[in-house]
């Protein structure tokens, strides 16, 4: 045995592999040229290949898990993380068009005995690992709000099958664009269109969309619970309260902060709440008026009835709800009286020196000058956050 | 054709037919093993478990590459995407040689040298790398696996990445400087 764990599965990598770049090179994309053609309309084999690949997956996936011979929920779906998502996609999308090679076709050109696949190998690795090493200074631009399964289906609220649908019908259309693109001259156009929308591939693939969007949403509901439960499993479901103080501290828009209570009428007014929080009693959370793009930090006396709705926030199928990590307490021992660091390690000190940042931002007590319980209800120097959310909630 | 001449390569196969049998593997990927496709994630692992071999200290203090040899260099071998990828190279070798498709060549257009191309190559995949990295992804992780199984943010990250790499042809093609970075000529 190996002095380090294995993945069971790991096995079945270097088949998996094998065929994905024998696929890749039958269809030509081991050549920067194909992609280059693709670049300038003139050769459309790579939106044909990765849309019909997308959507036989998506459909395979799809009905499978309707039909119940594979659980979806298990199925680790890539993060979304819009902000670094969107950045890194734009430099991606430059080197591709500058190297006419991406990652995968890369690592073939160069197994085709190709010398500008085999210099864009080391590059990408290159360009990797330096990210990754300078990961941590990069910050929000490499991690700003990473979600784990987040889908269109979900953040958009609609059924899952719809966005099957939808999915499909966009793959369709991109290949009658690419069918009239690659022949332009052709002139029974209409013929033509005709012909490969009823050739048979198409019609499969048109039938179990359509069937798809028909479907009752149960898989989608089912998932959604296993996510659910697979982010209590995963802590996924805390926000530290030195990250809460950054995101009020920050305006970071769409953040709400809501301390769930039995009743808003016995609340009492001069108990000291987390800054711009709106206290909300725990019947009223299903009906709560949020976006779905809202991100909500829940926390209440006890903790039980933060983590109640956050179960019935993330079951209405609202993507950005977290529990604040030990409530009240946390808020104050952390950023409203943070105390000095045990040890002198660098880490231990940054995370002091901004505490203490957060501290004066949010108008604290240092903690040895007394009572936590003075400390003023709303941010010092600008209020905004506070009235702001408590307008809306 | 005379004896003397090697026989002309393969020609390349239906893109769609290539298409629907990549997506059945992408779908046999992820239902026997729970997960997909994938190509950057295995560029960054053979980065780190260099790095590691190394240093294996500067690997194991830092928090972000820790994360992709979480068990130093040797045990980073057997990480799957870097095995995934080990396949793609076998694999696509086998590929070309059957079909008579090896050939050491610089491939580029007839306006461009191939030390051009190379330093293109060289920014293109460099950037390639950052851009995979930054998105969690890149057109097989986030492309292919993420887009079928419909994640958002794969999704947003085609619609950019795509949209980034047409523009970037065009500029490419127009700008007057950089008339030696054109595209290769369309082939009719």
């Amino acid at each position: 045995m190996p002095p380090f764990p294995v993945d069971t599965s790991v096995w079945l990598a270097l088949p998996i592999g094998v065929a994905f770049g024998a696929i890749l090179e039958r269809a030509g994309l081991g050549s920067a040229r194909t992609i280059s053609q693709q670049l300038s309309f003139a050769n459309w084999t790579v939106v044909k290949v990765m849309f019909s690949a997308i959507v036989t997956a998506m459909l395979a996936l799809f009905w499978s898990a309707q039909l119940g011979w594979l659980d979806i929920s298990r199925v680790a779906i890539p993060e979304t993380d819009v902000i670094p998502q969107t950045i890194g996609a734009a430099i991606f999308g430059a080197g591709f068009a500058l190297a006419s090679l991406c990652p995968g076709t890369a690592c073939v050109s160069a197994a085709s005995g190709r010398r500008d696949g085999l210099v864009a190998v080391g590059a990408i690795a290159i360009g990797s690992i330096l990210t990754a090493e300078f990961w941590p200074a990069l910050g929000k631009v490499a991690e700003n709000a990473p979600r784990n399964s987040a889908t269109l289906a979900t953040d958009l609220g609609v059924p899952a099958g719809a966005v099957v649908f939808c999915i499909s019908l966009l793959a369709i259309a991109a290949f009658l664009l690419a069918e009239r693109m690659e022949h332009p001259v052709q002139i029974e156009q209409t013929r033509s269109v005709l012909q490969f929308i009823s050739s048979n591939p198409i019609v499969v693939a048109l039938v179990l969309s359509v069937l798809a969007a028909l479907q009752r949403d149960t898989v989608s509901g089912q998932r959604l619970l296993t996510t659910i439960a697979g982010e209590i499993g995963n802590e996924a479901d805390h926000v530290e309260a030195i990250q809460l103080g950054d995101w009020i501290r920050q305006q970071r828009p769409g953040v709400r902060v809501v301390e769930v209570v039995e009743s808003v009428a016995d609340v009492n007014p001069d108990d000291y709440t987390i800054p711009g929080s709106a206290a909300v009693s725990l019947v009223d959370i299903p009906n709560l008026q949020v976006l779905q793009a809202d991100t909500l930090v829940l926390y209440s006396a006890g903790g039980t009835h933060a983590a109640q709705a956050w179960v019935l926030l993330r079951a209405r199928g609202l993507p950005s709800v977290f529990v604040l990590r030990d409530g009240l307490a946390a808020w104050e021992d952390e950023i409203m009286s943070p105390a000095p660091p045990t040890d002198s390690s660098v880490s231990s000190l940054a995370r002091y020196q901004h505490a203490r940042e957060l501290q004066r931002w949010f108008g604290g007590t240092i903690p040895d000058q007394g009572n936590v319980w003075s400390a003023p209800t709303a941010p010092p120097r600008s209020g905004k956050p506070a009235r702001r959310r408590r307008n809306t909630c | 054709m005379t004896g003397s001449r090697t026989p002309a390569p393969a020609t390349y196969v239906n893109p769609y037919a290539a298409g629907v049998v990549l997506g059945l593997l992408l779908f046999a990927s992820i239902a026997l093993a729970g997960r997909g496709l994938g190509a950057s994630g295995g560029f960054t692992v053979a980065g780190t478990a260099i790095v590691a071999a190394v240093s294996p200290e500067h690997v194991a203090q830092h928090a972000y590459l820790s994360e992709w040899a979480p068990h130093g260099a040797l045990a980073a071998l057997t990480d799957w995407s870097l095995l995934e990828l080990t396949g793609v190279v076998i694999g696509a070798f086998a590929s070309a040689r059957l079909a008579r498709r090896q050939r050491a060549e610089v491939e580029h257009t007839r306006q461009e040298s191939s030390t051009t191309r190379l330093v293109q190559v060289i920014i293109g995949g460099t950037m390639l790398g950052v851009g995979a990295r930054l998105a969690r992804g890149c057109t097989s992780g986030l492309g292919l696996t993420g887009g079928a199984l419909t994640s958002t943010g794969a999704w947003i990250f085609m619609a950019v990445a795509f949209a980034t790499a047409f523009a970037t042809a065009f500029l490419l093609r127009w700008f007057p400087s950089s008339v030696i970075l054109a595209p290769a000529p369309v082939k009719r």
